[in-house]
């Protein structure tokens, strides 16, 4: 038991020391930018006036107010601390909005577009590839192909294509927006049929470009299991087929689940491309705004969610591979 | 046999996915994925008025009636942040903007409203023309009785007194601009106020323009109202404008419904003093006004054009296609090019830090090349009078600003480029020639090579400066064009000395009360000089005595032909040293209409006067009263 106790110890270590790292360069590398958003802010309110004094104070309450006439590292403190109480502050492009009401409105919708197109992708690339793998012939010969299509065309190059052809020309589906224009949010059917509705391209744009990611890897995963030597001996010994493709697909299974763990922790990140396309709401929006705006606190506290989610996807996976995985267990245990 | 079996799992699978795909067209679908997608994100700012009223109006609940609800596109990006008019920051530009070129009425209204088309000023609150006093010293207001808030209580002198005294105590950006020109406002009596301009050391007014800007962008709000909001806040200004002014008593026909992220929506409030005969006799058409917040342009053009929006208020390039060739029912103010009134100067600035700028032979040849026809047939598909139409000066093409210098003592001077011969002799003439014999002339032995920048994704700005550097390449300049992004661009821009842009575009304001004197200040004042974070014009760094001076005297002045001297003189001095030049006209706002659901918009020769401004701004409000549905 010593064993999984260092084991964790170390990993958890690594973990606090990735954390820190992380959090200081999400803080640095916004700051970094050119140019100045305090000016922008400025210049927002300051449009059409001509005073310059006028100006000037507006310039210098805002700058007080945000702190960044302060050092540095000042600042840093005061962010982390903050952070640490969940106070992910003010808003630049967006003041005087909090960051955490900002960020609040906007991920349920980057999750519910992502989190079950992730899955489906994902579900039915692995089973479509593990079918390739399995069936050959014929199968193969046209689901390869077509796997290698979806998955080297860009995401946006993707979404455009839905767009174009569902919205514009055939106008099964709307253009823009989560909801119908001349709705408001309220619970009847209506309403749920019409967030259905704005849902459907968005989603399956994503769908289908991770299918064909997840049955190109497991195809080959299946094909390099179902030539191993404990297959064979497996034939050999009679054992029925079906009891071997359990086998095979849960050995092929592994990389594959690491793959997924990983798509949702950057989850936030891939929204972008979908719910620019298609004037969609979500994190991805906000987060390139933050960034043409250079707002930094919104910026910082999105790059925290983004890089919090990989690092407790990648930290839920060491440990649980600890338990399952042999390999990673002889290799950790025994040091 | 067993393959036999996965197959037919393919197949269902592949069945499967052709019905969920098939949901987008059929508006019965359900999809078991989506489900955890119907979580709605949050009103942030929530809304005094129940949405069950749609259901009494003949609507569905949580749907907008079309036939009642006009849509706006182009003037709100991102979430509103609140209703409170005394802070700078609610985003809520659709309801809360006040600017010397445009102040929304909807909810909040002003004394007066400002109608860019004569430039005159339309009573709202006041009641009659303002009165000046004989040396022009203080204004008097009267205020309409029948001026109610939406609580019910009348509208007092006391409440226009109470808000200018608030906006400057809190230094908000009105505040701080009206600061230096007026020194009080004063209830004479309960209908009655004294607006006192500030005086300069000999007793007269600083600048009565500025106090005439006042009476039209200036909000009144109420006092007691403000007073909750100090007593929340503590009296601390900076809360006092952080405040979201959800209990917001206002004055003007709509109030708050609905916001969050995709939405705004105001709801006509049925009790609106404006419907007395004083006013406009009847309430406004629309019983909703809507802004779904897109996330581009190119959003709000596509939803434009599927009638989803009824106003917009956005550049749509060769806008005439949408009538002609997509024979769309979408129209503009003019029928014929420049389809709008113009009223704005986007300008190519010099940077007079660059040694080589401060030749005005060099400055003036790059302007008399440059080919502005191109510009305004390319960049802006004809949506801009030409120069041949409407001549140089620093005044915008409305008449109310025309008719304030004398056209032809200048006529001499006014180029409408493509002049590359013209140039090339004036460089010659002023011995700037190529030494060297690599095609670009030198000065003080000196290479001429300079940038010309505006910023990323501007497209027709960005167009206009490629024919800027086209221009120099004619006349033996190197100019290349660089595209910054906005946040890095206008830092530099702002600051009080900058060696990074040599030519650069800014914009110039649009029609105001305080025009064309605020442009003349605006273009060459040396007061912005040495200023860090400089917003409010000469962005060259520009310096000249005798145009200080003319910046002084005109506000000061009220005899028409010693104005029209001032000014004509000033449109001299501008066109002889040209430290900046236009490069097009655009509109204050641009106005385009749908109407598909709606007709009855403002259109030129209507004979109702009523200017083409998104029906929010100033005078433009009256379109809503005018509006009928289509069927």
């Amino acid at each position: 038991m010593s064993g999984y106790v260092k084991y964790f110890r170390k990993k958890i270590i690594w973990f606090l020391i990735t954390f820190f790292a992380a959090v200081l360069l999400n803080f640095i590398l916004p700051r970094l930018m050119p140019g100045d958003p305090v000016a922008v802010i400025t210049a927002r309110s300051a449009q059409g006036m001509s005073e310059a004094s006028a100006v000037k104070e507006m310039y210098d309450n805002y700058a007080e107010q945000f702190g960044v006439n302060k050092p540095m590292y000042v600042q840093f403190f005061t962010y982390f601390g903050n952070a640490l109480t969940g106070d992910l502050g003010l808003s630049f492009s967006q003041y005087p909005r909090e960051v955490s009401d900002i960020i609040g409105s906007a991920i349920w919708w980057t999750v519910g577009l992502q989190l079950p197109a992730i899955i489906v992708g994902w579900f039915i690339g692995n089973i479509l590839g593990a079918l390739a793998a399995y069936i050959r012939k014929g199968f193969d010969k046209v689901l390869l192909p077509v796997a290698l299509f979806l998955s080297s065309i860009p995401a946006f190059g993707m979404a455009v294509i839905l767009l174009v052809i569902f919205a514009l020309k055939l106008e099964m589906a709307p253009t823009s927006g989560g909801y119908a224009f001349d709705m408001l949010p309220h619970f009847s059917w209506d309403f749920v049929r019409s967030i259905i509705r704005h849902y459907q391209l968005p989603f399956w744009s994503i769908v289908i470009f991770a299918i064909g990611g997840q049955a190109i890897g497991m195809r080959s995963m299946s094909i390099y299991e179902l030539n191993a030597d404990y297959v064979k001996y497996s034939r050999f010994l009679g054992i029925k087929d079906r009891k071997i493709v359990g086998y095979v697909f849960r050995n092929a299974m592994l990389p594959q689940i690491t793959g997924l763990a990983l798509s949702l922790g950057s989850m936030i990140g891939g929204a972008l491309v979908a719910e620019i396309i298609f004037s969609y709401p979500g994190l991805g929006t906000t987060l390139l705004s933050a960034v043409t705006t250079s707002d930094y606190p919104l910026l910082s506290a999105t790059t925290l969610i983004i890089t919090i989610m990989v690092l407790v996807t990648t930290f839920t996976l060491d440990i649980v591979y600890g338990f399952v995985d042999p390999r990673v267990k002889a290799a950790q245990f025994d040091e | 046999m067993k393959k036999m079996r996965i197959l037919k799992v393919v197949t269902a699978l592949v069945l499967a996915f052709t019905l969920i795909l098939a949901g987008c067209s059929s508006k019965d679908s359900t999809d078991t994925t989506t489900d955890t997608d119907t979580t709605q994100t949050d009103t942030t700012i929530d809304d005094d008025t129940d949405m069950d009223e749609d259901a009494d109006e003949g609507g569905v609940e949580g749907t907008l009636p079309r036939d009642k609800t006009l849509y706006f596109a182009g003037l709100q990006w991102g979430a509103i942040n609140g209703w409170n008019p005394l802070s700078d920051d609610m985003n809520n530009a659709l309801l809360i903007t006040q600017t010397a070129a445009g102040t929304r009425v909807p909810m909040f209204e002003t004394l007066y409203m400002f109608n860019f088309l004569d430039g005159s000023m339309q009573p709202l609150l006041a009641d009659g023309d303002f009165e000046w006093n004989a040396d022009r010293t203080s204004v008097t207001v009267k205020l309409k009785d029948a001026a109610k808030w939406s609580d019910g209580t009348p509208i007092t002198a006391e409440d226009v007194v109470y808000t200018f005294d608030t906006i400057v105590k809190i230094g908000n950006g009105q505040g701080n601009s009206l600061k230096p020109y007026i020194e009080s406002v004063e209830a004479q009596d309960n209908k009655t106020v004294v607006v006192n301009a500030k005086l300069t050391d000999d007793g007269i007014a600083e600048n009565t323009l500025m106090v005439e800007q006042y009476l039209s962008t200036t909000y009144v709000l109420q006092k007691a109202w403000i007073e909750t909001v100090e007593e929340r806040a503590g009296g601390d200004p900076v809360a006092m404008k952080q405040d979201p002014g959800e209990d917001v008593v206002y004055s003007g026909a709509y109030g708050p419904y609905f916001a969050n992220d995709q939405r705004v929506v105001v709801v006509r409030n049925e009790d609106y003093w404006g419907q007395d005969e004083s006013m406009w006799g009847s309430l406004p058409q629309p019983t909703y006004l809507a802004h779904t917040i897109y996330v581009d342009n190119a959003a709000g053009e596509v939803a434009f054009k599927a009638g989803e929006v009824d106003v917009c208020q956005q550049f749509i390039p060769n806008i005439q296609d949408l009538w002609l060739k997509d024979n769309l029912p979408i129209s503009t103010y003019l029928e014929e090019e420049p389809y709008g009134i113009t009223g704005q100067l986007p300008t190519a600035w010099y940077n007079l830090d660059v040694p080589a700028l401060q030749n005005v032979a060099v400055r003036k040849a790059i302007a008399l090349a440059v080919d502005y026809d191109a510009i305004i047939s390319n960049a802006m598909t004809n949506q801009s009078p030409t120069f041949d139409a409407v001549p140089r000066s620093v005044m915008n093409p409305t008449e109310a600003e025309q008719s304030m210098y004398r056209q032809e003592d200048v006529a001499d001077l006014q180029w409408a480029g493509n002049d590359i011969d013209g140039a090339n002799a004036l460089l010659d003439e002023a011995g700037i020639i190529d030494t060297d014999g690599d095609g670009i002339r030198e000065l003080d032995g000196e290479k001429l090579s300079f940038n010309a920048t505006c910023p990323n994704g501007w497209t027709d700005w960005m167009a206009a400066i490629e024919m800027v550097a086209a221009a120099g390449e004619k006349i033996g300049i190197e100019i290349t064009s660089e595209f910054p992004e906005w946040s890095v661009y206008q830092t530099v821009v702002t600051a009080a000395s900058q060696d990074q842009y040599d030519i650069f575009m800014m914009w110039t304001d649009g029609s105001a009360p305080t025009q064309p004197w605020a442009r003349v200040r605006q273009l060459m004042s040396s007061e912005y000089n040495g200023i860090e974070g400089n917003w409010s014009g000469n962005w060259g760094h520009y310096a000249n005595d005798r145009i200080d001076e003319i910046i002084q005297a005109i506000p000061k002045e009220t005899d028409m032909n010693t104005l029209q001297d001032l000014y004509t003189e000033a449109v001299e001095i501008y066109l002889t040293e040209v430290p900046s030049f236009t490069l097009m006209y655009r509109p204050n706002n641009f106005h385009a209409v749908n109407e598909s659901v709606w007709t009855g918009y403002p259109e030129d020769g209507d004979g109702k006067n009523i200017p083409p401004n998104v029906m929010v701004d100033g005078y433009s409000i009256a379109g809503l009263y005018e509006l009928s549905l289509v069927q």
